[in-house]
């Protein structure tokens, strides 16, 4: 089994997490009215698999309930009106329209809708336009940009100690309660936003001493924060699940293929070369930071590239997603689960 | 400004007439509110049959889903292995793809692909497509046609279009049409029938079949109950079809056209008295005689059973079920029960329960689960003390009740005699509990 090599086309693999669930994903717990401009399917997707805080906490999240004449038609009144409405219900501090591939093709103008929004309900309006094809990290970083633009605006004075994190969410930490293990990850007083810290802390971002993005979804944000306020930022993630941390403790010798998020994969790799791993490859299908990859780092693209990634490498051991040995043709070296939620909608144990 | 959650009374409501039902209970008119009480209504397949897994009731069939990968990532959650895991691949499209329809030209070679790569040739490729494609306005039975003849299987569309759920042929009437339509013409067996509307088999005790067995139909096939793809087109040879579902009436008069196989219609019903009727005008149009008393006598001890232990219980209903929820209440109202409020999308095929729900109680409260107002409802607000549907559950925790939207479909005597037993052992189970 190697997987598809024609391009788009899965044999093994579900799709993984789309743009507008990381959109979601960044700003569920910010008490944001959040408006999924779609018929109704992305919604349950975002919602119902995508969005593990969902099921436990309330949350105002709707669909728009687009239909074909609404997208023939461009009925934008209609749509804000219906977001007026509800905006009478749930008061929230903003509203967030999310983009699918419905206003995608029908070329939406989310500027636009932002204008006679906001016009209307005198709240910031965000406008993210996801398109339901890219990957969810793309949609998290420019909802996470979005949200720091608009409402980190003032400039206060520096708190020592102070640490803004960017970038986690359950997507990319396989928990919903990863904001308190990468809180105890950090030694200082961190604010990790989207997983524990609210709009006010987002709004008081210049106080930060220091930004750490810890996933390629913070690295916008951190940068205008940087632009603005002159805050210092750094990529790396913290916290690697003990159990994953344990299962390849002793990997001394071995070539060790990591695959997950960018700065996950990376402090893994510290971690093993630390501990006496010959080698050490990391390879993500999602967004990698160019100045952090090395030679035998790996971009994959389509299906059937993990198997070529192990084999270019000659890995003895892979680290990922157990969804991932689908498509590990050949493979025979051994294999450690490493859940991660965008890829197979699983979570830590 | 809304302070609390909309409700409207089952009397105001029906004063209004089905002309002029309130905005707040109509989904599109507002935005649709996102809660656990609501997932089936905007991805039916998270618990349940939504098109990607109705297209799969074609036995030994496989599915090619088109579309964004947004369209396609809760399906991760069938993709386990075992039968359905094994039985979805995808062709994701990109921005450009979107925008042009450029994907078209790869679903033919995509599919020879995936057929050439089965260990076991599909049976038929299902095609499933998605809002994209309604928007470009994909000839997709031309794709198919191409597909067929590239790969040498037959290749069937299914419309994933939510878009058009509110339209003439939502996409769960649709798929119907679809998965029916690989059917070919046979010589006619006087004594088999179909049975159309559900994607599972109706439980085990429905007394439909003995009574249709006792008339003489000796051949009864769902098409969840087909083994394999050879008994899948036995159906063909069908005398007649029986519709449990309205969302089949479309399939059933394209199997009519197609195949010269005629229906007829039975409705889901909890009120004993209609379900006697309805069987006795059934019996009467196929020029039988039904012998159903022990049915009506066995529904009707377990309700009475139900009520003479414990009373005149006060049921939250949902529409998360299976059945109408209105109807559903209609029958709990003349049981003899209380029904304080009742969630569900009220519409004209259901207007009648209202008028009768308006005169036995008329200050039911009436919500939509989609209304954003719904944000606003408290747990157990109104007082109830059981609840009946999925939905309800979720606006009452801490209350016994049932969900009531298994896979086995109830119909019928068997139905009530299924819901008073199961509502029986929901009650047990919650003394034991405490």
């Amino acid at each position: 089994m190697g997987g598809g090599k024609m391009k788009g086309f899965l044999k093994y693999l579900s799709p993984f997490a789309p743009d507008n669930s990381g959109v979601v994903s960044a700003l569920f717990e910010f008490g944001g009215l959040i408006a999924i401009c779609d018929a109704g399917g992305c919604t349950g997707n975002v919602c119902g698999f995508d969005e593990p805080r969902w099921f436990t906490m309330k949350s105002a999240v709707f669909s728009t309930g687009m239909r074909d004449m609404d997208a023939i038609l461009g009925r934008d009144n209609m749509l804000v009106d219906k977001i007026v409405s509800a905006q009478k219900t749930v008061k929230a501090p903003f509203v967030v329209l999310v983009g699918t591939p419905v206003p995608a093709v029908i070329a939406t103008d989310f500027k636009a809708l932002r204008r006679m929004a906001e016009k209307k309900t005198q709240v910031p309006v965000l406008t993210v336009e996801s398109t339901g094809v890219n990957y969810y990290d793309k949609g998290a970083a420019k909802a996470y940009e979005m949200l720091f633009d608009t409402f980190a605006v003032e400039k206060l004075p520096v708190k020592p100690g102070c640490i803004g994190v960017i970038g986690a969410t359950p997507l990319d930490f396989s928990s919903p309660d990863a904001g308190k293990y990468i809180a105890g990850a950090l030694s200082e007083d961190a604010k990790i936003y989207g997983m524990g810290s609210g709009l006010d802390d987002v709004k008081n971002a210049s106080q930060n001493e220091l930004n750490i993005a810890v996933s390629p979804s913070g690295v916008a944000a951190a940068l205008l924060l940087e632009k603005r306020f002159g805050t210092p930022w750094k990529m790396f993630c913290p916290w690697i699940p003990e159990s994953v941390k344990n299962a390849a403790a002793s990997l001394r010798g071995k070539r060790v293929l990591v695959v997950h998020q960018h700065f996950a994969a990376l402090a893994m790799k510290e971690l093993l070369l630390g501990s006496g791993a010959s080698a050490v490859s990391v390879a993500s299908w999602f967004s990698m930071e160019r100045s952090l990859m090395g030679n035998d780092d790996f971009q994959l693209r389509e299906e059937g590239s993990l198997a070529d990634a192990a084999a270019g490498f000659n890995a003895d051991v892979v680290i990922a997603d157990r969804n991932l040995k689908k498509v590990l043709a050949g493979f025979k070296g051994s294999f450690i689960d490493w859940p991660h939620f965008a890829v197979s909608g699983r979570l830590l144990d | 400004m809304a302070e609390h959650y909309y409700y409207i009374t089952a009397e105001d409501l029906f004063s209004r007439g089905v002309k002029n039902i309130p905005d707040e209970l109509v989904g599109n008119k507002n935005l649709i509110y996102s809660s656990p009480a609501t997932l089936a209504f905007n991805s039916p397949g998270a618990q349940g049959f939504g098109v990607k897994r109705a297209g799969l009731a074609v036995p030994d069939s496989v599915m090619l889903l088109v579309a964004p990968r947004c369209c396609g990532r809760n399906t991760s959650a069938l993709a386990a292995p075992g039968d359905l895991g094994e039985r979805f691949f995808y062709l994701l499209l990109d921005d450009t793809d979107i925008v042009t329809g450029r994907h078209l030209v790869r679903i033919p070679e995509a599919v020879a692909e995936l057929c050439d790569s089965l260990e076991k040739k599909p049976s038929a490729v299902m095609i499933c497509i998605t809002c994209v494609d309604a928007l470009l306005g994909t000839d997709m039975e031309r794709v198919c046609r191409r597909c067929t003849e590239r790969a040498g299987v037959p290749v069937e569309p299914c419309y994933m279009y939510a878009l058009t759920r509110e339209g003439r042929l939502p996409p769960m009437t649709q798929v119907r049409k679809s998965v029916y339509s690989l059917l070919k013409p046979l010589p006619k067996r006087a004594d088999a029938v179909n049975i159309l509307g559900f994607f599972t088999a109706l439980q085990e005790q429905c007394e439909l079949r003995m009574l249709l067995k006792r008339a003489g139909v000796n051949k009864i096939r769902e098409l969840a109950s087909c083994r394999d793809f050879g008994e899948y087109l036995e159906m063909a040879e069908a005398n007649f079809n029986i519709i449990l579902n309205q969302e089949a009436r479309y399939a059933a008069a394209d199997m009519e056209k197609r195949l010269g196989i005629p229906s007829v219609e039975l409705t889901r019903l909890y009120q004993l008295d209609k379900v006697q009727k309805q069987y006795q005008l059934f019996a009467a149009a196929i020029g039988a005689e039904f012998d159903d008393g022990e049915y009506f006598k066995a529904a009707e001890a377990a309700v009475e059973d139900f009520r003479n232990r414990y009373g005149k219980i006060a049921f939250s209903v949902g529409e998360w079920l299976n059945g109408d929820p209105f109807e559903l209440a209609l029958a709990l109202l003349r049981y003899g029960f209380e029904v304080p409020e009742i969630f569900g999308t009220v519409g004209e095929s259901n207007f009648v329960w209202i008028k009768k729900i308006a005169q036995l109680s008329p200050g039911t409260r009436i919500s939509s689960n989609l209304s954003p107002t719904m944000l606003l409802y408290k747990e157990n607000e109104v007082k109830c003390d059981a609840f009946i549907g999925h939905d309800a559950r979720y606006y009452h925790p801490g209350i016994p009740g049932i969900d009531w939207n298994g896979e086995d479909q109830p119909f019928g005597y068997s139905g009530i005699t299924g819901l008073f037993r199961g509502l029986e052992a929901a009650f047990n189970e919650w003394e034991e509990g405490k």
